[in-house]
Parts: structure tokens; C-alpha cells; sequence
């Protein structure tokens, strides 16, 4: 088998196997496994609803995969792309209300550089943290999410909400700061549906990710530091400075998931607006086998999920929405259990073997 | 990870690989065959509840209650999403409206501005908002005079409180809440012009709603400064007041401090420290709209439920009855009576 075929299967396995043990959960609840994932698919990736939202759903998805795989190839774990996501999403919105009147051609890169800057600058706290003090970044990015989430809140209540809103929403970014839905340009596509030009930056994000990883110095210099630091520091490269750099990459990764969700969907900032993006981006990763090719395709199939389980939840008889969390968790336990698997699949893989592939 | 495997897989794992293509063929060629179908005839409603789902006790269990009705009286097809999350909400909304249906019920304010926008590109599907308000041709909003049931139970506080100080815990901080507190705080003046109203809410955020440890901690500050009736209007979190006065006891057989329930009949929770429910019937008025439909009577516009149409109300049952006096239940039906004919104007604090 190729490379290629040999890092496809254990995904596809995991895949597979997540849909036989919900299809028994189904079974046992008491619906039709096939009748649940036919509508599950099919509402998924009807024309034009059904791929406008998943795309649409799965563009925050890529960002985040992508912030969390940068993290990996160094050895870090930023479990902080919520709290960074947050901040670049208020951010972006700050800077499309503030300048509200400036011209879209200023105005559009300004809020891209709100976006991709705030969420380097609260990523990199930590790396500087891990870097200078040795504290560890899980710890650190996590508790940073709690504060990025009520930071932002506290703004948005005291400061930027219109007066008696019962919502907690930022006033509407300037006019000029929307950045076009996809259906301004693709005929039959109605512009009703938020997908917009940020899935087309994510798509060129996961192609720079991969030039920047494995084509540039830098790039490698990060991989190394992933793969054995004591050789990394060895060989000349400075560790502390690829911690910090890879975490700035990473938060600026998840912070243009602002820009998929202020300039291109609600035109303001929405308060507790993400489903968990950050998080779900791990999984995404962990699936996307930390490929940024793999990332689109478990970010599609995430989003997807998504999208269908709506449609489960609404037009099944006994199903809910929760399947898809079922199904997810199944995916994340198989991935994980990824080594046992190689184990019980090839007797011949020695332990030493085993390491070699993980 | 390293790609130095050079060796080819083993004939057992090519295998296993094959059998699960398979049954990935099988699963995906199996998919083309039975949908339920539907019955064309019938009136089809939707649902969409809010973020915290129809199984919540009080506002969207209401809501949920009263759809479930309808579809027991009248022949339709009724349909439930529980979006969990707000970016879901507006593709929940939409795939109803895909699939042309008749009504879409919208549960809690949150949803108005969405709804707003789903609503004008399905002019000829009818769309029911609870707590928000729209001025599309195609949206009836179902808006409730909470500080009308407010007043009646503030009337009840004032009547039961012997320290001349009573609470008011709200959950969030908005317009709507206020009304409540409002309303609350003038019957009770109206009983006692000297009684002292203290006022908390849990937070800002949608959090606040779900907060029932702050809840307590808020009603014992509130029972440290005097007051023994309590009335809450803040979700999940209003049900730690029900333990704050709970763990104040009893003396003779009645007890010391008291709560009052909200949305839901929340009467049987603590039997016997809860004074009363300020009940506001989101069942009803979700039942009334599906009936307007199925009857081709739907009206846009502002539906108002107060206490004229039992929109909303004080709860009374076996629960409660030997807590409020006779003359007590006089004076508020009085009251009531005032508010219907327009002589005792309850301030609505968010002035529409």
C-alpha cells in the first residue's frame, strides 16, 4: 500500500467504526440506522442548502484544525484556540465598528489583521509562558480561554452592546467591513446562506500551513522541536523561539475564525457565538492525521455531522441531535485507540515498531 | 510520526481493508431505499427551541407542552429541533422552511432577530416569535404582560412578609426581567407603600439563566438584609432561592421565608415555602396560534397575553392553599379586576 492509503486507513477505520456502533445505537433507540444516516447525508449535501452550510459550518472547523495541528508539529498541546478565537473575533468586530466609515478596501484587510494578530498575540501568551518559565501550555491555554470568554463578554455588556438589546451582541460592524458570500458569485447559489469568502481563505491557509511546515526553514525548524528538542537545541535551533513562534501561528490560525463569523455571518460580534470550535479542532486534527489535507476532510465530515444532525433532530422519529456527538466521541475514542488497533491488526508490529509510527 | 515503513501490509490487514470497504458500499447502497413518507394534507409546525431545550421545567418545557397539545387536538404534523447551539438555529429554521412547512415557532427572544431574517424569504410560511417582537406581514410575536402576574404576586408577597422586606432575583440583566421586577415591586406597594424591594440578578450573560449555586448565594444575601418572600425570575438559577428559604426551616408548622415560583407552576417543588407561581402561559398562546392556523386564521402582529386572557396569573393548588389567606386572594382578584378594566396601570418597564 502507499503512504498515501496506509495514513487514509486508520481514519476511514475509526470512521466506519463510529457508524456501526451508532448504527446499533440507533437500532436499539429504536429508528432505522440506514433511514437515520440517509437523512444524515442527504441533508448534509443537498443542493444548495445542504453543502452551502456544511462548507459554511466547516470553514471555523478548518481554522481551528489547522491551529491545533501547528501546535502538535511542535509538541504543543493548545487546547486555548476557544479563548483565542473569542478575543480575534471581538477584535475584528471592534475594528469594523470603530472605523466603520473608512473605505472596504482598507477597511477588510484592517479587520483580516485584528483578527489574525489578536488571536497570535493571545496564543502566544502561553508559548511565552512555556518558553521563559517552563509552565505548561495546556494548563496555561486553557485558563486563558476562561479568560478570553468573560474579557470579551464584560466588553461587549459594557461598552459595545446598542442600549436595551436583550441579546449580548456587539452594535453591527460598518458596512464596508462585509466581506461577499459565495452566491454573489456562483449562479443558483442563493446569498441567503453565510457561506462566504473566509472557507476560500481557509482553503489557502491549509496550502500555506503546508508550505510553511514543510517548505520553509522555520517550518522545519518547528518540526524539529515537535519531534526531539534536545536534538532541535542541539543542532542550533533555538527552542524557546519555536515554542512562541508555533503558538502565535497556531492562535493566529483559530483567530480567523472571526473572520468567517463577523465579517461574513452576523456582522458583529455575538456573544457565546462558537460551538465550540476550539475544541472541536482537536478532533479535527487528530482525524486530519495533523495533515492539513486531512484537516479539510475531517473538518467537512465534522461539519457535516453538524449540519445533518439538525435535520435528524427535526425529522426523525426517535433519533436526536445528540447522535452526532455520540458519533463524534466515537471517532476521537477509535483514533485513540489508534496503537491498540495497529497492535491487534498486525501481530508482527513490534512495540519498538509501534513508537516509530506514532 | 516517521514514514520509514517500508513494507508492504500484511495480506490479513488488506483483507480487513476490504471487508470494510464493503460494508461501506453495503451501508451507502442500502441508503437509497425507504423515506417516511408524510401526509400531504396535514398542517406541518415546527419548533425551534431555544438554547436550553424543551426538557427545561419552565419556559420551553412550556412551550413544548403546548405544541404537544395542539398535536393531540388537531391533525398536524409536528416537528421539534433543539438547535443546542446559536449558530444552529438559523439552519434549523430554514429546514423547515425547505421543506414548507406551514408554521415555524421560534421559543425565547434570542431567536427574533434570526427569525427576521428567515421570515422574508418565505413569504407565504407563517412564523410565530415567543418574546420577540417583528413587523414582517408573515410573523405573529407572542408577547406576554409579565408585570401584570407580577403585580398579583407582589400583592401576595407584601401580604405574607412580616419584615416589611421582600426580593426580587432576577437572572439576566435585561429590559424583559425588569418588567417583571416592576411589576412585582408596585403591587407590593400598593399593599405596603413602605415595603423595601430588593433587587439582584445573577448576570449578564445567558449564563445567568443557569447559575442556581449564585442563585442562593444572591437569596441568602437577600434573607441576611430582611426580606422572607422572595420572587424569582431567572431560569434554572432561581431555583437555588427555593433551597435558601428552604434551609431557613420552619416555626409552628409554617415557615419562616418564602419563594415565588415563575413561568411554570412551580408550586410542587418546595411544598410549602413557595408562596405562589407567577405562571405565564406560553402553552397557551403556543396552542392558541396553531389553532389560529389549522382554523386558516392566522394573525400577524403583536399578540398580547395578559391577565385577560390568562396569558398570565398567580398559581393556586393544593400546594399552596393553606400558605395565602382568603383576604389576601380577594385583594389580588380585586386587583386583577383593576387591571383588566384599565383602573390600576402596572408600569411596564420596557415602555411599549
Amino acid at each position: 500500500m502507499t503512504k498515501l492509503a496506509r495514513e487514509l486507513l486508520f481514519p476511514l477505520i475509526a470512521v466506519l467504526a463510529a457508524f456501526i456502533v451508532g448504527g446499533i445505537l440507533i437500532l436499539l433507540i429504536g429508528d432505522n440506522p440506514l433511514v437515520t444516516y440517509r437523512l444524515l447525508f442527504g441533508s448534509a449535501l443537498s443542493w444548495p442548502d445542504g453543502i452551502g452550510y456544511t462548507l459554511f459550518h466547516a470553514t471555523p472547523l478548518i481554522f481551528t484544525g489547522l491551529a491545533v495541528l501547528v501546535g502538535f508539529r511542535c509538541g504543543l498541546f493548545n487546547i486555548g484556540a476557544e479563548g483565542q478565537l473569542y478575543i480575534a473575533a471581538f477584535a475584528t468586530a471592534w475594528v469594523g465598528i470603530t472605523f466603520a466609515n473608512l473605505n472596504p478596501w482598507l477597511l477588510i484587510p484592517f479587520c483580516f489583521l485584528a483578527a489574525i494578530f489578536s488571536g497570535a498575540f493571545w496564543g502566544a501568551i502561553p508559548g511565552v509562558l512555556k518558553a521563559r518559565f517552563g509552565s505548561h501550555e495546556v494548563i496555561n491555554t486553557i485558563m486563558l480561554n476562561f479568560i478570553a470568554v468573560a474579557l470579551v463578554s464584560y466588553f461587549t455588556q459594557y461598552h459595545y452592546k446598542v442600549p436595551g438589546d436583550p441579546i449580548l451582541q456587539t452594535s453591527p460592524i460598518g458596512e464596508g467591513a462585509h466581506i461577499a458570500r459565495l452566491g454573489k458569485f456562483i449562479p443558483g447559489f442563493p446569498e441567503r446562506i453565510p457561506l462566504n469568502v473566509a472557507f476560500l481563505l481557509a482553503l489557502l491557509c491549509c496550502l500555506l500551513v503546508y508550505l510553511f511546515l514543510w517548505r520553509t526553514k522555520w517550518g522545519y525548524e518547528i518540526r524539529a522541536t515537535g519531534s526531539n528538542p534536545s536534538a532541535a537545541e542541539y543542532g542550533g535551533i533555538s527552542v524557546r523561539t519555536q515554542i512562541v513562534l508555533a503558538m502565535a501561528v497556531s492562535g493566529a490560525l483559530a483567530g480567523m475564525v472571526g473572520i468567517n463569523e463577523v465579517l461574513g455571518y452576523r456582522y458583529r460580534y455575538y456573544d457565546g457565538f462558537s460551538d465550540n470550535y476550539g475544541f472541536t479542532g482537536i478532533a479535527v486534527a487528530l482525524l486530519g492525521r495533523n495533515h492539513p489535507v486531512g484537516v479539510i476532510l475531517a473538518a467537512l465530515l465534522f461539519a457535516a455531522l453538524q449540519h445533518g444532525g439538525i435535520y435528524v433532530d427535526g425529522f426523525s422519529e426517535h433519533v436526536t441531535k445528540d447522535i452526532v456527538q455520540v458519533l463524534q466521541g466515537i471517532i476521537i475514542l477509535f483514533i485513540a485507540a489508534e496503537a491498540f488497533f495497529k497492535w491487534v491488526l498486525g501481530g508482527r508490529f513490534s512495540m519498538h515498531r509501534l513508537r516509530a509510527n506514532v | 510520526m516517521k514514514y520509514n515503513e517500508t513494507k508492504n501490509y500484511s495480506r490479513k490487514e488488506k483483507m480487513i481493508g476490504l471487508t470494510v470497504l464493503l460494508a461501506l458500499g453495503l451501508l451507502l447502497s442500502g441508503c437509497g431505499g425507504s423515506s417516511a413518507a408524510e401526509d400531504k394534507s396535514k398542517i406541518k409546525v415546527g419548533i425551534v427551541f431555544d438554547i436550553g431545550g424543551k426538557d427545561d421545567r419552565s419556559f420551553n418545557a412550556a412551550a413544548w407542552q403546548g405544541v404537544q397539545r395542539a398535536a393531540k387536538d388537531f391533525p398536524i404534523m409536528l416537528r421539534d429541533i433543539e438547535p443546542g447551539t446559536p449558530n444552529a438555529i438559523e439552519p434549523a429554521m430554514r429546514a423547515f422552511a425547505e421543506q414548507n412547512f406551514d408554521l415555524i415557532i421560534g421559543v425565547g427572544f434570542a431567536q427574533a432577530p434570526i427569525m427576521e431574517q428567515v421570515a422574508k424569504d418565505y413569504p407565504n410560511i407563517q412564523f410565530a416569535i415567543i418574546d420577540g417582537v417583528s413587523k414582517l406581514p408573515n410573523v405573529a410575536s407572542l408577547v406576554f404582560k409579565e408585570h401584570e402576574g407580577s403585580y398579583l404576586v407582589g400583592i401576595l408577597a407584601a401580604k405574607a412578609s412580616r419584615t416589611g422586606t421582600i426580593g426580587f432575583l432576577g437572572g439576566m440583566d435585561i429590559g424583559l426581567i425588569h418588567r417583571f421586577a416592576q411589576g412585582y415591586e408596585e403591587g407590593a406597594k400598593s399593599v405596603n407603600p413602605n415595603i423595601r424591594v430588593i433587587r439582584h440578578f445573577v448576570g449578564v450573560t445567558d449564563a445567568a439563566w443557569n447559575n442556581p449555586g449564585k442563585g442562593k448565594e444572591l437569596a441568602l444575601a437577600q434573607i441576611g438584609n430582611g426580606a422572607d418572600v422572595i420572587f424569582t425570575a431567572a431560569g434554572n438559577s432561581g431555583l437555588g432561592a427555593f433551597d435558601a428559604v428552604e434551609q431557613q426551616g420552619m416555626q409552628n408548622g409554617r415557615a419562616t421565608h418564602f419563594v415565588i415560583g415563575v413561568d411554570s407552576n412551580q408550586n410542587m417543588v418546595k411544598p410549602g415555602f413557595v408562596l405562589t407561581s407567577m405562571v405565564k402561559r406560553v402553552d397557551n398562546a403556543v396552542y392558541d396560534i396553531v389553532a389560529d392556523v389549522v382554523n386558516r386564521g392566522f394573525k400577524p402582529g403583536v399578540h398580547v397575553f395578559g391577565l385577560d386572557k390568562d396569558g398570565v396569573g398567580y398559581a393556586m393548588d393544593e400546594f399552596n392553599k393553606d400558605l395565602v389567606t382568603p383576604d389576601t386572594i380577594q385583594l389580588a382578584e380585586e386587583a386583577k379586576k383593576k387591571i383588566i378594566a384599565g383602573e390600576i396601570k402596572v408600569t411596564d418597564a420596557m415602555g411599549s
